[in-house]
């Protein structure tokens, strides 16, 4: 889908809740893995999606093209969905293949080894919440810094800085780690 | 809430799109739009006559039942001493 099929697509869900059909089509697997990344049950995920494509829609009216991209806007009601799930629950496990880590054991200098990976969950395991969020946003989801900073509210220079900082933490943790 | 993080090489099993794809209906995602947004009484009540008289006579009695007990309660309440004028 090209940015004015999306354009018009949105415009005529906006129009018309019934037309909202090739927008959830075309997102629906990308916040279904976004989800099931976080959850890692299926049905609790279908749910989740639904959920969130169902506060889409309820609040499509307000959505303006020109602002936030349609996708990174769907991010942001998908977290904001997995946060009221996470607030039942006392651990959240985040389980992931060596494969979806590349990017970010290659950002923070670490091999593909067992033990560098034993050791990459546990300094992800000791970030602040917040920090974690944006590294899993931008090396496991593979957003880009202008979409990560539109999903957390914040501009594409603070996404940038912060994320140099989460590294940088992370690195530290590393380091630490015997 | 903690958090935990398991890297292992295989990683979690694959879901493919064909098994995503099983949990897309966008029949029951309108379904559930027209749930949210239809309005619990088509016309309001106000609107409506019958209902209006009804909201009318309660609100009627109600002020009316209040004005009693309150008569009924005044003769009962001590009266505030008088201050003596100067």
């Amino acid at each position: 889908m090209t940015a004015e099929q999306e354009e018009a697509a949105i415009r005529a869900a906006q129009a018309d809740p019934e037309r909202f059909g090739p927008l959830y089509d075309h997102y629906f697997t990308t916040i279904f893995r976004f989800i099931h990344r976080r959850t890692a049950r299926r049905e609790l995920t279908a749910d989740l999606t639904q959920q969130t494509f169902l506060k889409a829609l309820l609040g499509l009216a307000r959505y303006q093209p020109r602002g936030l991209p349609f996708r990174a806007w769907l991010y942001r009601i998908a977290l904001n969905e997995l946060r009221m799930y996470w607030r039942k629950r006392k651990e959240t496990v985040m389980d992931l293949g060596w494969a979806e880590a590349k990017i970010l054991a290659d950002e923070v200098g670490i091999a593909q080894q067992e033990e560098e990976m034993r050791m990459l969950s546990s300094g992800l395991g000791r970030l602040a919440p917040d920090q974690a969020r944006l590294i899993e946003i931008r090396y496991f989801d593979g957003l880009s810094f202008a979409e990560l900073g539109a999903v957390l509210g914040i501009t594409e220079d603070a996404a940038k800085m912060r994320t140099h900082r989460a590294l940088g933490q992370l690195r530290q943790y590393l380091a630490r780690t015997p | 809430m903690s958090r935990r993080y398991r890297i292992s090489p295989q990683g979690p099993p694959p879901l493919t799109d064909a098994e995503i794809a099983k949990h897309k209906d966008a029949r029951r995602l309108i379904f559930n739009y027209h749930h949210a947004t239809k309005l619990l009484y088509k016309r309001p009540l106000y609107k409506d006559p019958k209902a209006f008289f009804a909201l009318l006579i309660i609100v009627l009695l109600a002020i009316f039942i209040a004005e009693v007990v309150e008569k009924e309660r005044a003769p009962d309440l001590p009266q505030a001493p008088q201050q003596p004028q100067r």
